[in-house]
C-alpha cells in the first residue's frame, strides 16, 4: 500500500483525503498487514466461501406484486433540488 | 419509568453523556399493547418516518426518512413510544462511541470513559435509568459489548429473527438489530415483541413471533455451561477472574453443570482479522448509495461526479474513509482471493469450530471483556496480543455464526460495571434467556 493506491482508491469511491489521512492510513497499513497475515495461518484449501451465517434456504421467491410504494413527493422529498417531479442535477451531456 | 419521566431524564443526562441525536417529545401511544405507554429509544440507524435518522453521518444529518422500520411498526403495535433517537458511532462503523458526527457518548458512571460502541447511546439511556428499552444493532459486538461498559442486559438474538428492513447497514452478512433492557425478562418480551418472519426482509427467519416470556423461568438444574477456556487464559485482570469464577460457583450451586470448553486458538486468533475484511468489504459497496443525489447533505458541484464526491468528502468521517479505502482494496481484482475470499473461506473453519462448541454445551460464557470501559482516549493494547485478538474480541463469533448472544451485567470491576456474555445454540434463544436469568438471579442473590 502507497500513498498512489490509496488516492486512487479514494477517487473511485468518490471522496478526497487531506494529506494527513493518506499517511495515517499508509501508517496503520503497515501495522494491519501483520493482522492479515493471521489468515495465511489457516488452511483453507477445498473450503468454500461463507457469505451469510448459517446455510438455511433463507432467501424466497415472492410473488411479483406491489406490496408498497412511497408517493412521488415523499420519494422527493429529501433531494436537494427538485424541478417538475424529477431530481435536478446539472447538466450531464454538453 | 413514564414517558413524560423519560423526557425529563434523557433531557438531563444529555449535556453530560451525549446520550442523544434526538429527543422526541411528540410521540403518542397509537395502539394498546404488551409496551402500553412505554418509552422506548431507537439507534440513530433505525429509519422513523418522518423524524430525523441521522446514522451518526453528517452525510445523514438531514434526512427525514418517509417510512418506518418494521420494528419501529412493532413497537408502536405493542403500545410503545418512541422517545429518542441515539448517539452511535458513524454507521455503526465503530466500537467506542468516540465518532459520531455529533460527538463523542460518554460512559454514565465515569464521564472521563468510553461506553462502547456502536450502539452506544441506546446502551447509555437504559443505564441511566431514562428508559428501560433501546433499540441497538449488533455487526461485532456492538450492543453486547457496550452492555458490560455500562451495566445493563443486551441481546442479539439469532440471525434473522428480527427484522432488518429500515436498519440502515453496516455489513449484511454480519448485521443483527440488538437490543438493551434494564433486566433478563424484559430481554425475552422484547424478542417476543420484534421476531417474525418480514416479507420486507428477505434474509428473516421463515417463522411466526417468539412466545418465550411467559415461560420463562431461571432453574438450570442439569444445565450445562460451557467456559470458554481461551478467552478466560488471555484475561489477566484478577478482578475479572475472580468475578466470573464466583458466579460460575453460584450456578453450580444451583444444579447447573460447569464444563471448560476449548477453541483452536490459531483458528480463533483469525477472528478479528476475519472481520475487519469482510466487515469494510460489505460495508463499502452498502454505503456506495450515499451519493447526495437522491437524498443526504449535498454539497454543490459543476456535474453529477463533482456533487458525490464533494459530498462524501463532507459527510464522512475520517474513521469511515479509511474503513472504506481498506474495503475497497480487499475487493480489487488483484486482492479479492488472497483478502475477502480467503476471509470468507476462514470465517467458514471458524464457524465450523465454534459449532463444535457450542455443540458440547447448553451455552458458553466468557467474561464479555477483559476489563472495565476504556478511558475516552482509548485503550493502549498490543494489537497481536491474545488478549486483544481473543478476549476483547470473541463475541464476534455470534456474528459471523448467527448464534444467539447475551451480555448480562454481573458483579462490578474496580468499582464500575462488568457483564458475562452467553451464546447459544442457533435459533434457541429459549435457552439462551433461561441461562441468563439464571445468571442474573445469581448475581442479585449476591448482591
Amino acid at each position: 500500500m502507497n500513498k498512489d493506491i490509496i488516492l486512487s482508491l479514494a477517487e473511485e469511491l468518490n471522496f478526497t483525503l487531506s494529506e494527513g489521512e493518506v499517511e495515517n492510513i499508509v501508517n496503520e497499513f503497515h501495522s494491519l498487514q501483520d493482522l492479515l497475515s493471521l489468515l495465511e495461518t489457516i488452511d483453507t484449501e477445498g473450503v468454500s466461501e461463507m457469505v451469510y451465517p448459517f446455510e438455511s434456504p433463507l432467501l424466497t421467491l415472492r410473488d411479483d406484486e406491489v406490496t408498497h410504494e412511497l408517493s412521488q413527493s415523499q420519494a422527493l422529498s429529501n433531494a436537494h433540488k427538485v424541478k417538475e417531479g424529477y431530481v435536478s442535477v446539472p447538466k450531464v451531456v454538453k | 419509568m413514564n414517558v413524560n419521566e423519560a423526557i425529563n431524564r434523557l433531557k438531563e443526562i444529555q449535556s453530560t453523556t451525549n446520550a442523544c441525536v434526538t429527543i422526541i417529545e411528540h410521540d403518542v401511544k397509537t395502539h394498546e399493547g404488551v409496551l402500553s405507554d412505554v418509552p422506548i429509544a431507537l439507534k440513530d440507524n433505525v429509519i422513523t418516518k418522518g423524524i430525523l435518522t441521522t446514522g451518526g453521518s453528517k452525510l445523514l444529518s438531514n434526512y427525514i426518512p418517509p417510512y418506518n422500520a418494521t420494528i419501529v411498526d412493532k413497537i408502536k403495535q405493542a403500545g410503545g413510544v418512541i422517545v429518542a433517537k441515539t448517539t452511535l458511532d458513524e454507521l455503526g462503523m465503530g466500537g467506542t462511541g468516540t465518532a459520531s458526527f455529533n460527538g463523542p457518548v460518554k460512559n454514565p458512571f465515569d464521564l472521563t470513559r468510553q461506553a462502547g460502541g456502536s450502539s452506544s447511546g441506546s446502551a447509555v439511556v437504559v443505564a441511566a435509568k431514562a428508559v428501560d428499552i433501546a433499540i441497538g444493532s449488533d455487526t461485532g459486538d456492538s450492543v453486547r459489548k457496550p452492555a458490560s461498559y455500562v451495566g445493563v442486559v443486551g441481546t442479539k438474538p439469532t440471525y434473522g429473527r428480527i427484522s432488518r428492513y429500515g436498519i440502515i447497514p453496516y455489513a449484511s452478512s454480519l448485521d443483527h438489530v440488538g437490543y438493551f433492557t434494564s433486566d433478563v425478562r424484559l430481554a425475552a418480551l422484547m424478542c417476543d415483541v420484534l421476531s417474525g418472519q418480514d416479507k420486507m426482509d428477505h434474509t428473516s427467519l421463515p417463522y411466526p413471533s417468539t412466545t418465550l416470556a411467559p415461560q420463562l423461568h431461571d432453574d438450570v438444574k442439569g444445565k450445562v455451561y460451557g467456559i470458554f477456556k481461551e478467552v478466560l487464559e488471555a484475561i489477566d485482570h484478577p478482578q475479572t477472574l475472580k468475578n466470573f469464577d464466583a458466579v460460575c460457583k453460584a450456578l453450580e450451586s444451583k444444579g447447573a453443570i460447569i464444563k471448560t470448553i476449548s477453541m483452536n486458538e490459531t483458528i480463533l486468533r483469525t477472528c478479528l482479522p476475519t472481520y475487519y475484511i469482510i466487515a469494510n468489504c460489505e460495508a463499502t459497496a452498502n454505503h456506495s448509495n450515499l451519493t447526495g443525489v437522491n437524498f443526504g447533505l449535498t454539497q454543490e458541484g459543476e456535474d453529477v461526479e463533482t456533487i458525490m464526491t464533494n459530498t462524501r468528502t463532507h459527510g464522512f468521517g475520517p474513521l469511515i474513509r479509511k474503513r472504506f479505502v481498506i474495503g475497497s482494496y480487499g475487493l480489487k481484482d488483484e486482492n479479492q482471493d488472497k483478502l475477502f475470499r480467503k476471509a470468507q473461506k476462514v470465517r467458514r473453519v471458524i464457524v465450523n469450530e465454534f459449532n463444535r462448541m457450542l455443540s458440547e454445551c447448553d451455552g458458553l460464557i466468557a467474561p464479555a471483556t477483559t476489563s472495565t470501559a476504556p478511558l475516552l482516549e482509548g485503550a493502549n493494547m498490543n494489537v497481536l496480543s491474545n488478549a486483544h485478538l481473543i478476549a476483547e474480541n470473541y463475541m464476534v463469533l455470534a456474528n459471523f455464526s448467527g448464534a444467539p448472544s447475551i451480555t448480562v451485567p454481573i458483579m462490578p470491576v474496580d468499582g464500575l460495571p462488568h457483564g458475562i456474555n452467553l451464546t447459544c445454540k442457533i435459533e434457541d434463544e429459549a435457552t439462551m434467556f433461561q441461562l441468563a436469568l439464571a445468571i442474573e438471579t445469581c448475581v442479585k442473590e449476591r448482591l
